[in-house]
């Protein structure tokens, strides 16, 4: 901003601009400010960190009366516990644990998950919303995970 | 905060719900003197499985707070069980 202000200043005593002239675009400068930051302070309520995790599943098989539906409200505070519980398996368990996910053939490692992930995992979370509909002769299953 | 409170309810296939409000507070209360005595028997397991007891206490009891506000819904047909956590 002091970079505008000084260009404003030079165009005045280069006699490009007036007086009146270099006193509004100094004006104009000085009022842009707060109306970022608004727009700033609005962003940051309307991406406010999730609090809860949703899981909706809802299955209908042919030939039943009725769908079946599942809906699970999770705390966000409660993947952050469940992850600390994850820390505190002996480092042998987690040693087999990791080989039988290994056998498997699913390149994943559980020393891996660390609280500290799981936070900047949890910031994207905001903007993550899953959606898998399934529809064949014999079921029609919608699942939808996302935060709120 | 840890819950107080748990409400589940059930839904027969008459659309007939009956609401259960378990006061969990009761159940702490009940708990507290069995983990009291039974502390030195977690203590030792929990050195003998090389786990901080202390730090599995800390963890445990923040799993314990974070149970609030969870809510588990299941319908399956016209019946259907709900359980929520306050």
């Amino acid at each position: 901003m002091n970079e505008h202000r000084r260009q404003i200043l030079q165009m005045l005593s280069e006699g490009k601009i007036s007086a009146d002239e270099a006193e509004r675009l100094i004006s104009a400068l000085e009022e842009r400010p707060s109306a970022g930051s608004s727009q700033n302070v609005s962003e940051s309520a309307t991406k406010a960190r999730p609090k809860y995790l949703r899981v909706q599943v809802d299955s209908e098989e042919a030939g039943h009366e009725g769908p079946t539906k599942v809906n699970v409200r999770v705390p966000m505070q409660l993947l952050r516990a469940g992850v600390k519980l994850a820390g505190l398996i002996p480092a042998q368990a987690l040693h087999r644990a990791n080989q039988a996910i290994h056998a498997q053939g699913i390149p994943f490692d559980l020393s891996q998950i660390k609280p500290e992930n799981l936070e900047d995992l949890i910031d994207q979370l905001s903007d993550l919303s899953v959606d898998v509909d399934q529809k064949d002769r014999e079921a029609n299953v919608k699942v939808r995970v996302f935060c709120e | 905060m840890i819950p107080l409170v748990a409400v589940v309810s059930l839904r027969g296939r008459e659309s007939r719900t009956l609401r259960v409000w378990v006061p969990l507070i009761l159940l702490w209360l009940l708990l507290v003197p069995l983990a009291v005595l039974l502390s030195p028997v977690i203590f030792i397991v929990c050195l003998v499985c090389r786990v901080n007891p202390f730090r599995a206490f800390s963890v445990g009891w923040q799993i314990l707070r974070a149970l609030n506000d969870t809510e588990v819904e299941i319908e399956h047909r016209s019946a259907g069980v709900s359980i929520c956590v306050f």
